[in-house]
């Protein structure tokens, strides 16, 4: 028999085990039927993520009552600080999103299904002295858990909108 | 400006350089004859990847600005390049070298294991030149031939070693994604080229690659990740205190390695791919870069300087640089037509140019300099590729290249698309303007082939005339030809095929009733 190494037909996302936060236990078949966008990014973050929570939740706004065939996810790279409290509390300013944490590992791991990038960097105007640089990309999952497409921080939240509108058309 | 270059045409050593490529792309598999470097093992410039790649971006740079009606003087040489450049000669040292041990990070060879697919992990500069060449071809050529499921397949089984055969299948679309990914979890830092080690330069194609996927397909990728690889690099900068261009970084400590010694590859490389989306960058450093690297020769020829090497471990280090070749395609990108020309005077007075089979090429030499000091030491890279590259090249043609794309019209103009092997298109441009298709052509006595041309997308333009310096050669319509002169011209399914007699060279145009 070969060895046949075929890329993945997507090589984005995969299963999660993680908590939100309300702090009960999800996973990723919570999600199954609905479209599920999904950003990472931590709750002491100053610029980034508050601009791209925003951002997409204009977006979801636009699609008026297509938006509940939509669940947003915000996904902690920060586990240590971002408890599900320290999560309920930044996600007042973005209720439409559902905040996910856990163990480091957990957190590692479904940072590596989605190929995503954090690091701690100094920075002497954080609080901590430090900040995270992290990818700013928006994941579109499928009905079926599946990568169907995503969303940089240059999209506007009307180009957001649009392409959402078309991608929940098609199915 | 790229539209004068196109007026004016080749040269015979422009077009002397395109036929070596030809010719090299021509060899059996496996047959590497002129292309074997001094070091062992696929594991520097001497590499037979980087001379397909380097060979593939001339070509692509002389049809898009000097040659941009005739595709078929340069596709089937792409085809056959990329052919090449999945063979597993080419690629089986990543089996090695994805073990690590480098001296760079002898710390991580517990941490690596073997790995045969030659994409999968790391290895950017040999899978982003798969990832550009293909996508190239498909944006020049309007082919998607490289996007069906597994058209580019590395796979690799010995009789006499290795176990179960080995496959790994991909497509532009399916090796850009993932080599786009890998951009994304480096936080656009870069793909590693050996373990742990990320090149500045080594990722330039895959922005290449990225660009011509957006062009193909769509989207704005390349401009995603310079902006994001602009952000990454700010950290630690791109280029140290004595003005040059860092080399690279390592994954794991993040620390930079300074082009300490001003070895003249780095800064040339760099510079010449980084100048296609980073061109004020690039044009801003170049003068105190280049001007520590060149040096005057005798009679307005220019030589570069190269540091010595220190050995390493007490090991000699045997590589090609490549540098004469490097500093020499750079100047090309920067416009620098007086080193260019001071580079290519030095190049054939003292690296003995060789003309084979009606190419051009400067064959390996490995002697440093002749009894009276002057450099004659030329790798295959530099001397099959990177002399002939600076010479196709125009000011900003990678930049141009890259930013300002072809219209969409252009793959509707009439085009020469194919040409038999002892024809010279020296001249191929479509004027929409007066909607006439200029071309010089030479029919050579050297080389075999039926003397034949055929034009693409002209039977669909409605009434045509054929002259040859002023001579009326034939004239039609749809599927009608009236030939009236000296050449053989038919039509032949949906091609417009003319035949040269032995030594035919003259200019001709192919003029269509305005539309």
């Amino acid at each position: 028999m070969n060895e046949v190494g075929l890329p993945p037909a997507s090589p984005i996302g995969g299963s999660f085990d993680l908590v939100d936060h309300h702090g009960r236990r999800v996973t990723d078949a919570a999600y199954r039927g609905r479209y599920v966008l999904i950003f990472f990014g931590f709750t002491n973050c100053r610029v980034v993520c508050p601009r791209a929570l925003t951002r997409l939740s204009a977006a979801l706004d636009l699609l008026g009552p297509l938006a509940d065939r939509v669940q947003p996810l915000y996904i902690t790279v920060d586990p240590d600080r971002d408890t599900p409290e320290a999560m309920q509390v930044f996600l007042r300013s973005y209720p439409r999103f559902v905040g996910l944490t856990g163990s480091k590992e957990q957190i590692d791991r479904v940072k590596g299904e989605f190929r995503v990038f954090a690091r701690r960097i100094s920075d002497p105007d954080d609080f901590d002295g430090a900040t995270i640089r992290h990818t700013a990309i928006a994941y579109v999952m499928g009905p079926d858990g599946r990568y169907v497409s995503h969303f940089t921080d240059t999209s506007s939240s009307e180009e957001t909108a649009d392409r959402l509108r078309t991608l929940l058309a098609l199915a | 400006m790229s539209t004068d270059y196109a007026s004016a045409g080749l040269d015979k050593l422009q077009l002397g350089h395109i036929r070596h490529f030809d010719n090299l792309s021509r060899q059996p598999p496996n047959e590497w004859a002129l292309m074997k470097g001094k070091g062992y093992g696929q594991e520097d410039f001497g590499g037979f990847r980087f001379q397909l790649a380097y060979m593939a971006y001339a070509l692509a740079l002389a049809h898009r600005h000097r040659l941009p009606a005739a595709p078929g003087v340069f596709k089937p040489v792409f085809q056959r390049l990329i052919e090449k450049i999945l063979l597993p000669e080419v690629w089986m040292y990543w089996r090695d070298v994805s073990r690590g041990g480098s001296i760079f990070n002898a710390h991580l060879a517990d941490k690596y294991s073997e790995e045969w697919d030659p994409v999968r992990r790391d290895n950017i500069m040999y899978g982003a030149y798969v990832q550009s060449m293909a996508l190239l071809y498909n944006y020049l050529f309007n082919d998607d031939r490289y996007a069906k499921p597994g058209a580019l397949t590395f796979q690799f089984w010995s009789y006499f070693w290795g176990g179960q055969p080995k496959r790994f299948e991909y497509d532009q679309n399916s090796l850009n994604d993932h080599i786009y990914w890998q951009m994304v979890e480096s936080g656009y830092l870069g793909v590693a080229c050996e373990p742990n080690c990320i090149f500045q330069i080594c990722n330039q194609p895959a922005i290449l690659g990225f660009r011509m996927h957006d062009l193909v397909n769509g989207g704005s990728s390349a401009e995603e990740v310079t902006r994001g690889y602009e952000q990454a690099w700010k950290d630690f900068g791109r280029i140290g205190d004595n003005g040059h261009y860092h080399i690279m970084i390592t994954e794991d400590a993040k620390t930079v390695r300074q082009n300490m010694g001003k070895a003249p590859w780095v800064d040339a490389w760099v510079g010449a791919l980084m100048n296609m989306w980073n061109r004020d960058f690039v044009h801003q450093h170049y003068p105190r870069q280049i001007s520590d690297l060149v040096k005057a020769g005798e009679n307005d020829a220019l030589s570069i300087n190269v540091p010595a090497r220190p050995e390493i471990m007490g090991q000699r280090i045997v590589t090609d640089d490549c540098d004469f070749g490097w500093v020499t395609a750079w100047t090309s990108e920067m416009g620098d037509a007086e080193r260019l020309q001071g580079l290519l005077a030095h190049a054939d007075r003292y690296m003995a140019p060789v003309w084979r089979e009606g190419g051009l090429y400067y064959p390996r030499n490995d002697r440093i300099e002749d009894a009276n000091g002057n450099r004659t030491l030329i790798e295959p890279m530099s001397g099959n590729v990177l002399l002939g590259y600076a010479r196709l090249n125009i000011p900003d043609g990678l930049w141009r290249l890259y930013n300002e794309p072809w219209s969409k019209a252009h793959f509707e103009e009439p085009a020469i698309t194919e040409v038999s092997s002892d024809i010279d298109i020296w001249r191929a441009v479509f004027d929409p303007k007066v909607n006439k298709l200029e071309m010089i052509v030479e029919r050579r006595d050297d080389i075999a082939g039926d003397g034949s041309i055929r034009l693409s997308r002209a039977l669909s333009r409605g009434r045509w005339s054929m002259i040859c310096e002023d001579i009326e050669i034939a004239h039609g319509a749809a599927g009608d030809v009236v030939v009236t002169g000296p050449l053989n011209v038919s039509i032949e399914k949906n091609y417009l095929v003319i035949r040269f007699p032995r030594g035919f060279s003259h200019s001709c145009a192919v003029a269509f009733a305005a539309r």
